[in-house]
């Protein structure tokens, strides 16, 4: 008895230490970035977590008429209603197969605010910057403008800022 | 009348402490901020702020004709000119003094309205008197610290007199000074008996707007609590129902297990005894089971009947909660009409006039929001009886008018509504002006104005097309500002119409809704979408038979009261796919029937659903607008349908079909159908033109010819057309170009254009549409009744 409590003890003594300890190397602080990364028609992407509100599960969606393609409709998020686009369609990927798109992913920056669709998320972490390279036009569609860049393991970082204050991605038509 | 005036200044004065309380609590941290050393920037920032607060706070005194108050935030204000302009530095005796005079508008705030000691009004004088010495910039350092310990002096003893604490307040202050604290030596000043800031402050808190509506969003939410908490009490109910099947089948059966039990079982051997042992738990574990369940069955029972007692409360909470949230946006008129009569009276004064300002029904609440947006609007109504509205005391007294002008403001509630009532006992509207105006405008040609009825001449005041162009502004100065007036009303959801009678005056008449948000709307589906009808527009729901849709020249009508009424697909006007309503031809098609004040069109939808209240939300920034959608707003199982913008639906419907509608003219009160409209006629067969003139002569409209699409063109630029009627096929410019030229024209943009052709094509019928011709007349199958019907829809 006594023996697996101080096992146990010992173990989460040494996880706390863990835990405490300071990265390693903690001026590199700025040269990093924290990303949620995620699933969108089997090609992995991230945006960096400052613009990222929040996600939340699609459980029902509202198209709106007379949107462009790529707004797919609105949501109810806790009262408020919420836009949402489909990045593919936004940046005229072509669309493969279907998707499960069950995840929102709430992009805002000051009163700007809109959902983004994801199939899946996978995680939240932190990259170097110095990981992000160039994309290479074979490696994604998606536009330069848009991209902040591609990691070793093809991850696509997206520049979530560009996104947002992108003036295209706002509607505003008359009759 | 004095009671009234008496009681209005002492509200007025309410109002006035609170705001001079922010100015005055904006002024002391700020000048502690200062006393205490800030950046170089900040300073200049602080200064800059304090000298705003100072002016603000004498602007408001002003107002109340507070003018002790008003002289001393004047001399607070001139030093921090001076400070800006860096004539005078900022020194420890300074500061002394600024405090000083703070303290004084502390406490003499409280008291403003009542009439002053004598010695507080000498104190008064002497400070301000230091306070106009400090900012004489040149007057030197010692200058400067002599008022400083003169101030100290003198006013020591008299605030001594006063609190009897100018010791503690005198020594207390350098601790009190902590940056943290807003405005310490008020925190300070908590002490006296009579503090202005506590007094003033306890029962209002300032809450920011964005936090409110946060509050009202999340209160909204719980609509969906409250509907899925009942849904879950039908479910229950339903399973709650599977009980009694299982007692019916277990009255079935339990005869037979009554029958088993009693019946003593035959034969002695091991194995019928065992059969029997068997038989025995069986029918044992069946009268378990059937106790069992029954006290399941209680069980649940009761836990029904707590899911409804739950289900009650939370929908009477919700209820209970979201009229409280409404309440909380909701603000008596006055906060608004208070405004007026300070207004009134400068601006009368200016303008030489006599006055008087009547408020009636300002207690009623409305929405704060409806109020924050009516305030312009309302000022320049006002501002518009005052300058244009009533004459000056000699014309009056040459009309034979009393010389005292009147100035009627009335709230009135309608329904769920609210009625505001503007008017005056002027002049009146110019109907004159507004004739000649209208002419200048080349809007509309001489005949039409002629034939305008008054009530039709006075709705032009308001039209938007013409609010930049000087014409309306000169008619009286009424114009520029009045279609704005309607557009802000109509943004909110209500509507503004004007009366006028030469000599007895002119009166406006807004129509809003009691809150921005919720309003009545009527729920339609289409296919398998849900959108929603402001029900405001919604003149008729109605179900009509496929045979009674009429095809005139590209368009389908229906009849309504005797007048055809044009019909569109909801679905198409919204570019959806339509659904195949043909194919059941004998099935009555859901109408609704949207009318406004200029038109009407009727649009067919797959399902009307009902009624319900709706709460109007923003699609939010990303979708800033969005065609044919005004918002959206959540229904009460959670889910969103978008309701639907009426101004853009019959833009739209006329696009899409390639239609117009019926102008107000058609629609208005009963004025006469047949009026002299004019007409420009293109075409390049002598033989046509002749025929199609002295038909549409003979029918009462003024003609005008034209040879060819060039020649028409011109001749719209340099005459008044009501119509176009031309022919396709012609040389230099044919019909097709003729009417896009038209189309894309600013000016003549909407004229309709009916194309009269020899090709029947249904290739260029449809390119006609897509020029934007409203009608397409075959000549195969012309025949004047036709052409005359169509026209006469169109105009």
């Amino acid at each position: 008895m006594d023996e697996t409590s101080n096992e146990r003890q010992r173990i989460l003594k040494a996880r706390a230490a863990a835990l405490a300890r300071e990265p390693e190397n903690s001026d590199a602080e700025a040269e990093r970035i924290e990303v949620v990364e995620f699933l969108l028609a089997d090609e992995r992407y991230a945006i960096e977590s400052v613009y990222i509100g929040e996600v939340y599960p699609l459980k029902d969606l509202t198209p709106l008429p007379c949107t462009p393609a790529f707004v797919l409709g609105v949501i109810n998020m806790r009262g408020k209603i919420l836009p949402v686009i489909d990045l593919r369609t936004f940046f005229d990927l072509p669309n493969r197969g279907l998707s499960d798109l069950n995840k929102v992913i709430v992009l805002h920056q000051g009163a700007m605010e809109f959902g983004v669709l994801a199939d899946a998320i996978i995680a939240a972490r932190w990259i170097p910057r110095s990981d992000l390279l160039a994309s290479l036009p074979t490696l994604t569609e998606i536009r330069a403008e848009y991209l902040m860049g591609v990691t070793e393991e093809r991850l696509v970082v997206l520049d979530g800022g560009k996104i947002i204050s992108d003036r295209s991605i706002v509607v505003h038509e008359e009759v | 009348m004095i009671d009234k005036d008496a009681e209005f200044l002492k509200r007025l004065l309410v109002t006035f402490k609170v705001e001079a309380d922010e100015h005055l609590k904006g002024m002391c941290s700020g000048l502690l901020e200062l006393e205490q050393g800030a950046l170089p920037e900040r300073q200049t920032e602080l200064v800059e702020f304090i000298f705003r607060e100072a002016h603000s706070l004498k602007g408001a005194a002003r107002a109340v004709n507070q003018v002790e108050i008003e002289a001393l935030c004047q001399a607070l204000e001139s030093i921090f000119a001076s400070l800006k302009k860096n004539e005078l530095t900022a020194s420890p005796g300074l500061f002394d003094l600024l405090q000083e005079a703070l303290d004084l508008l502390a406490r003499t705030l409280p008291d403003a309205g009542a009439e002053r000691a004598h010695d507080d009004k000498a104190l008064q004088r002497r400070l301000i008197n230091r306070l106009e010495q400090a900012g004489k910039g040149g007057s030197g350092e010692t200058g400067k610290r002599r008022n400083g310990e003169a101030l100290k002096g003198g006013s020591g003893e008299v605030v001594k007199d006063r609190t009897g604490e100018t010791e503690k307040r005198g020594n207390g202050a350098d601790e009190e000074c902590l940056p943290d604290s807003p405005f310490p030596r008020f925190s300070d000043s908590g002490k006296l008996p009579d503090s202005p800031i506590h007094k003033i402050s306890t029962d209002t808190v300032r809450v920011s707007t964005a936090r409110l509506t946060s509050v009202l969003l999340q209160s909204e939410e719980m609509l969906s609590a409250k509907l899925a908490s009942s849904q879950h009490v039908l479910d229950l109910r339903a399973t709650a129902t599977a009980f009694d099947s299982w007692s019916k089948e277990w009255a079935r059966v339990k005869p037979l297990v009554q029958k088993f039990k009693s019946s003593k079982t035959q034969g002695e051997n091991d194995e019928a005894t065992h059969k029997k042992r068997s038989l025995t738990r069986l029918l044992d574990f069946l009268d378990w089971n059937s106790d069992f369940m029954k006290s399941l069955e209680t069980r649940f029972t009761a836990e029904v009947k707590s899911a409804e007692r739950d289900s009650r409360a939370l929908g009477g909470m919700t209820n209970n909660l979201l009229e409280d949230m409404k309440k909380v946006l909701m603000f008596p008129f006055s906060s608004l009409l208070e405004i007026l009569p300070k207004i009134v009276r400068d601006l009368s004064r200016e303008n030489g006039k006599k006055i008087e300002l009547t408020i009636s029904g300002d207690d009623i609440e409305i929405d704060r929001r409806i109020l924050e947006e009516m305030k312009d609007p309302l000022v320049h109504l006002v501002r518009n009886c005052i300058d244009h509205g009533i004459e000056n005391p000699a014309e009056r007294r040459a009309k034979g008018k009393p010389q005292l002008g009147t100035i009627r403001i009335a709230v009135l509630p309608r329904d769920d509504k609210v009625e505001l009532t503007i008017a005056d006992d002027g002049g009146g509207i110019a109907l004159d002006g507004i004739r000649s105006a209208l002419l200048k405008s080349g809007m509309l040609s001489a005949e039409r104005v002629a034939e305008l009825s008054d009530q039709e001449l006075m709705t032009h005041v308001f039209q938007s097309g013409i609010t930049t162009s000087p014409i309306i502004t000169e008619i009286s100065g009424r114009g520029l500002g009045l279609a704005i007036v309607r557009e802000k009303v109509e943004k909110l959801g209500g509507s503004v119409s004007v009366e006028s009678t030469t000599c007895s005056g002119t009166s406006f008449r807004i129509v809003l809704p009691l809150t921005v948000a919720t309003f009545r709307g009527i729920l339609v589906r289409l296919g398998e979408r849900l959108f929603v009808l402001p029900a405001m527009y919604v003149a008729r729901v109605l179900r009509i038979r496929p045979n009674d849709i009429k095809c005139v020249e590209n368009r389908e009508t229906i009849c309504l009261d005797g007048a055809p009424v044009s019909l569109a697909r909801l679905a198409t006007v919204l570019e959806l796919p339509v659904s195949g309503w043909e194919s059941k031809p004998s099935d009555l098609l859901p109408v609704v029937l949207l009318a406004t004040s200029e038109t009407r069109i009727a649009f067919q939808v797959d399902e009307v659903l009902g009624e319900l209240e709706v709460l109007l939300k923003g699609l939010g920034r990303q979708l800033s607008r969005v065609r044919n959608v005004a918002g959206a707003t959540v229904l009460g199982n959670g889910h969103v349908a978008p309701i639907l913008n009426v101004t853009d639906l019959f833009k739209s419907a006329v696009k899409s079909a390639a239609y117009s509608s019926q102008r107000s003219a058609v629609t208005d009160t009963g004025e006469p159908a047949n009026r002299l409209r004019s007409v420009l006629v293109v075409e390049d067969s002598i033989t046509t033109r002749t025929l199609l003139k002295n038909i549409l002569e003979s029918s009462g409209y003024a003609v005008v010819t034209a040879v060819d699409g060039m020649d028409g063109f011109s001749r719209l630029k340099n005459g008044s057309f009501d119509i176009v009627v031309s022919d396709v096929d012609m040389p230099r410019m044919n019909g097709f170009e003729l009417t896009s030229k038209i189309r894309s024209d600013r000016e003549y943009g909407d004229l309709p254009v009916v194309l009269v052709t020899a090709l029947a094509s249904r290739e260029d019928r449809e390119r006609g549409i897509d020029a934007g011709a409203n009608a397409y007349i075959v000549k195969s199958s012309f025949d004047q009744s036709n052409l005359l019907e169509v026209m006469k829809k169109l105009i």
